[in-house]
């Protein structure tokens, strides 16, 4: 059983005076992968700009626009279609030796291997005062370890929008105990790395309709590595795995490689952006 | 060449051209009043609103008393007065800057040796007694720099596009400069019983041309309103009139767009338009409206101007 | 101190525990700079300070300058120049080059495999922290294979001669290394002034060096391009270095672009010409990796490219040097130099190395805090001589601090034995006369697809202030025309 899905996505911006120079790169385009196949893509802007397709600096597609006429209010529409196989998060066979994955995560090897997703970040850095905040339980498998957290970081911060910003770091996030999506992601991540464990960023659309948190925006979850296992998904935010109902667009060392929206525009006084993300599935035998 | 280069190299032209005209100016009105034949011509006052007139800042009260020193510091070496000399030249060291890479190390060090004289100009020796001196310097160097452009450049696109900006220019301030002398003709008639017509000022506006002499050649008469704006406007082999400036920027732009097709948006279209239209004038026709003539000529050069930008500049 | 017979060098005072380049131990001109000696000797002093006036305006109406920031507008001061050459006879000159060739190939080598398998560090040779606490380490360069296999097209390499007459590498430049526009002049100036000297000597030339830079980056082509599009790239004419860039750009015949003269379409580059839009295939690049594109790197930056990374990485236009080099001359990675030779080339080190005190080690870290009197401490992530303490300079109070700096971070700090450069006969303005002053040697490696270039001569630089050991221009620093003798 499947789902096919689809996903509308807009963004309005508006500028007070004439913007001459600009450039957009958006990350949203859902990722072609094992439980995501046949990813169509229409977008299009106010302004008929030429919409070109390429790529991030990890390979990731997106979208750069370059208008080449001036303007004061420019909106972007993209509307995907994917199909998504379901996803029984659980459904993966465990290792039985616990001893061996920790073993196996103190290698240097391993270290080598998941570097990017091991060091610390500017928003993923602990600060030394909270090493302890989290420990791994060496008794228990590094799945319920990560499972636990996910339960931790679901109780340590409360959802709450406005509180945080694009720019909060891992201390301030401990110390305000609010935040969005991308703070429990940003808080997982960190902790499971000071445990040797690789955790990445994730980036991508939540379905609606569940009344999870972070639905009417873009979502941010986590992806760690379980030694002889892979990669599993991690959603903090709602204390769940990542499932059928997570459709996931780009990964990275935290938010800054996955900001869904880049914008270099150059212009004076006040503007105002808007965002909305529609996500609707339907059931396919 | 790129585009924002190209756009430097027309401005340094013009840059270059401008300061020459602006001292000349001040140099021969100036010294010219000095013994000018009539009262009002004679009048440090009238001279000092003469030159801020044409540097493009006209005094707005007529009854305001202009010092002669700080008018003669703020069109030379005023660095807050954007159409000073001083910044003249540093405006046009910046553009060979940016594009020097492209021309020749004689003229970039010839234009820096330029900049660093103006900019080591002292100011109390200029507005004493230096006059004379910084206003010919001034001009001399503007000329050596002209004739490095034409004796060191490829005769290339970016030569194409420096003259451009010098011929640009110097159609738009000799005919600045025009209209400044008529307004002094204007105001100076009837002191004196000297007649518009045969007014002094026509005299001093061929000298800032630095065309008097061959005036005198050419016509072998005094000059008169119409015998000055017929040699300084239409006739092609004066080398500071505008029909002389038309051709140059005529046959530059043919480097630049050597398109022979019939395209009727090119700025080449323009410019060959507007010189034909002057090719065929004759002064008579100029002679009942002047203002509006100067008016007009000053508009269709800013017309090709803004479309030059469009062409080739503003990708 | 002794003194000298000779007329211009009659007031030269000789200290004998410094390493000089024209005289021997016991005060005897070197063979090589008899010559020189004595046709510098017919003139007199009085000529020298005539000389000295004349190559320096001749700098100053050239535009030979740079801004000096913080003063007023028009700051704008010409590199000092020193009319008296070091010469550097052709064996000397051949352990240099092929030291020099050896590093950057080194280095190439050393940043592919970090970019890639990390094999060094998996076999625990050189610490993963290299990259893992640097940040200048671009994980978006992983896996990236450079045209050509290239990342440090252009290298710096700065050697210094210890008193025991040795060379000595003190840091790799692979990120924009600056100053071969001043070697080219510094010829040019000297010839001006002194032409006669050159007829006794078998100088290399050194005004090859942009022929060869864009034939060695015309070899880095990416795929698919018969006849690459080169350009540099510029921040702007207010930058210190804008001299060398347009220089450069003029010399090799290609245009110089600032970031807003090009443009991304469909991931590649084009220029904005007056003719409409030319395909770039190879950017030398003179703005530094975060401000390349700014939807990649620094979103606050209008120096770069929107875009450019992405058409890099897809191959379709060739950076010099490549994005991520900087994480290769980091002082943490100068101090395994040795082992990175070893391991990529099974070659010993042809150039010394300065032995290095990695403060983050705990028992070197004790003995750097124990002789921080006779050490030089250095940040690991500081450029320009910033932050550097000599121990042999500070007071006691002073060696304090620097002990409590290092102890807050150990990570962030080096030390390495005071090196003693060697000195050279200077003319000092303010005395109107020669003296010693110490030297250093910056050159210039260029790396190709299987070729590369060393430019025949170099920046010698000179600590201008007496006793000054740091060399560089933004401490104050001259420089000499430096001879390399043919065979």
């Amino acid at each position: 059983m499947s789902l096919a899905y689809s996903i509308h996505y807009t963004a309005e911006n508006s500028y007070e005076h004439w913007v001459h120079k600009a450039d957009w790169q958006f990350l949203i385009i859902p990722e072609t992968n094992a439980t995501q196949k046949f990813v169509s893509v229409e977008f299009s802007n106010s302004i008929n700009a030429v919409n070109q397709f390429s790529i991030n600096g990890y390979g990731f597609p997106t979208i750069r626009i370059h208008p080449k006429q001036q303007f004061k209010e420019i909106s972007f529409e993209a509307s995907f279609k994917l199909i998504k196989k379901e996803v029984n998060p659980y459904d993966f066979k465990s290792h039985s030796n616990t001893a061996e994955a920790f073993r196996k995560i103190e290698e240097l090897d391993f270290k080598v291997d998941f570097e990017s997703f091991l060091s610390p970040t500017p928003y993923t850095a602990m600060p030394s005062k909270y090493q302890e905040i989290f420990r791994f339980d060496s008794r228990i498998t590094i799945f319920e370890n990560l499972q636990e957290l996910n339960h931790w970081t679901y109780l340590k911060i409360y959802f709450k929008t406005g509180v945080t910003d694009v720019n909060t770091t891992v201390n301030e996030i401990i110390e305000k105990r609010h935040g969005v999506c991308q703070d429990f992601a940003h808080l997982f991540c960190a902790i499971a790395r000071l445990n040797g464990i690789p955790a990445r960023y994730v980036s991508g659309f939540l379905h609606q309709g569940n009344g999870y948190f972070g639905d009417s925006q873009m979502h941010a979850w986590v992806e760690a590595f379980v030694p002889f296992v892979g990669w599993l998904g991690f959603d903090p935010t709602n204390d769940i795995l990542a499932g059928t109902n997570h459709i996931k667009v780009s990964h990275g060392k935290d938010y800054k490689d996955c900001a869904p929206l880049k914008g270099v525009v150059f212009s004076k006084g006040s503007n105002e952006t808007r965002h909305t993300v529609q996500v609707l599935g339907q059931l396919q035998q | 060449m790129l585009a924002r280069v190209a756009n430097n190299l027309f401005w340094m032209g013009r840059y270059i051209e401008r300061s020459e005209h602006t001292a000349r100016y001040l140099n021969v009105n100036y010294f010219s009043s000095l013994d000018a034949p009539n009262e009002l011509s004679q009048s440090r006052q009238f001279v000092l609103q003469s030159m801020l007139f044409m540097v493009g800042d006209p005094v707005k009260d007529p009854s305001e008393v202009l010092l002669e020193e700080s008018v003669l510091y703020k069109i030379g070496l005023d660095p807050q007065f954007p159409f000073s000399i001083i910044n003249n030249v540093k405006y046009a060291r910046e553009n060979a800057n940016s594009a020097r890479d492209l021309i020749s190390t004689e003229l970039y060090e010839s234009i820096n040796k330029f900049y660093h004289f103006v900019l080591n100009y002292p100011t109390e020796v200029f507005v004493k007694n230096g006059l004379h001196d910084f206003t010919v310097n001034v001009t001399e160097m503007s000329s050596i720099l002209r004739g490095k452009i034409r004796g060191t450049l490829l005769h290339d696109e970016i030569y194409a596009i420096i003259m451009m900006g010098i011929n640009m220019e110097r159609a738009t301030q000799v005919i600045r400069m025009i209209n400044a002398k008529y307004h002094d003709a204007l105001n100076a008639q009837g002191s004196y019983g000297d007649k518009f017509g045969n007014s002094f000022e026509w005299t001093t506006l061929l000298k800032c041309a630095e065309s008097y002499d061959m005036m005198r050649r050419y016509y072998k008469k005094k000059p008169t309103s119409i015998s000055t704006l017929e040699f300084l406007i239409l006739n092609p082999n004066c080398p500071r009139s505008i029909m002389n400036s038309l051709n140059q920027v005529y046959d530059h732009i043919q480097v630049l767009d050597p398109n022979k097709r019939y395209n009727k948006h090119s700025t080449a279209f323009l410019v060959g338009k507007v010189r034909a239209e002057y090719q065929y004038k004759f002064i008579e026709e100029i002679e009942g409206d002047i203002q509006n003539f100067i008016d007009d000529i000053l508009n269709r050069l800013s017309e090709i101007s803004r479309k030059m930008e469009k062409e080739f500049f503003d990708y | 101190m002794q003194k000298l017979e000779n007329q211009i060098f009659s007031s030269y005072l000789r200290n004998p525990s410094l390493f000089d380049e024209i005289f021997d131990k016991k005060g005897d001109v070197k063979a090589v700079y008899q010559k020189l000696f004595d046709l510098y000797g017919a003139h007199s002093i009085k000529d020298y300070v005539k000389l000295n006036e004349k190559a320096k305006s001749s700098f100053f109406n050239q535009g030979i300058t740079f801004q000096v920031y913080g003063g007023k507008e028009n700051q704008e001061k010409i590199f000092p120049f020193d009319l008296f050459p070091r010469i550097i006879d052709s064996e000397e000159w051949d352990i240099i080059e092929r030291g020099a060739i050896q590093r950057s190939k080194a280095l190439n080598l050393f940043l592919w495999d970090i970019y890639h398998d990390k094999r060094i560090i998996r076999q625990g040779i050189v610490p993963m922290e290299l990259i893992n606490s640097s940040a200048n380490y671009l994980h978006q360069m992983i896996g990236i294979d450079p045209p050509g296999g290239i990342y440090n097209h252009i290298s710096g390499t700065d050697v210094i001669k210890h008193k025991d007459g040795k060379y000595y590498v003190l840091e790799d430049n692979i990120r924009c290394p600056s100053g071969v526009s001043y070697v080219i002049c510094n010829r040019t100036a000297l010839k001006r002034a002194l032409f006669g000297v050159f007829n006794h000597y078998q100088t290399y030339t050194v005004t090859n060096y942009a022929e060869n830079l864009l034939d060695l980056l015309e070899t880095v082509k990416p795929k698919g391009v018969d006849v690459p599009n080169c350009v540099v790239i510029t921040p702007g004419m207010f930058n210190s270095a804008f001299y060398e860039h347009s220089y450069l750009a003029k010399t090799m015949g290609v245009e110089l672009v600032e970031g807003r003269d090009l443009f991304v379409e469909n991931d590649f580059v084009y220029m904005k010409t007056i003719k409409g839009a030319e395909k770039v295939d190879v950017i030398y690049r003179r703005i530094d990796d975060l401000f390349i594109d700014p939807l990649e790197f620094k979103p606050d930056s209008s120096l770069g490219v929107p875009g450019l990374f992405a058409a890099y990485k897809k191959g379709n236009v060739t950076l010099a040097n490549a994005p991520g080099t900087g994480v290769a001359d980091d002082k943490a990675v100068y101090t395994y130099m040795p082992q990175i030779i070893k391991y990529y080339l099974d070659e010993e080190p042809i150039l010394n190395n300065v032995h290095t005190y990695h403060c983050s080690r705990p028992d070197e870290l004790k003995y750097v805090l124990d002789h921080v009197h006779e050490l030089v401490v250095k940040p690991v992530d500081e450029a320009g001589g910033y932050g550097i303490s000599i121990g042999n300079r500070l007071t006691k109070q002073e060696i304090e601090t620097v002990k409590a700096q290092i102890k807050d971070h150990p990570r962030k700090y080096v030390a390495q034995p005071i090196m003693s450069l060697s000195v050279h006969p200077t003319y000092i303005e303010d005395t109107e006369s020669f003296e010693q002053r110490h030297v250093d040697l910056r050159t210039f490696t260029v790396l190709g697809k299987d070729r590369e270039f060393v430019l025949k001569g170099g920046l010698t630089r000179v600590a201008l202030q007496k006793g000054n050991l740091i060399v560089n221009s933004s401490q104050g620093g001259g420089s000499k025309d430096t001879w390399v003798l043919k065979k």
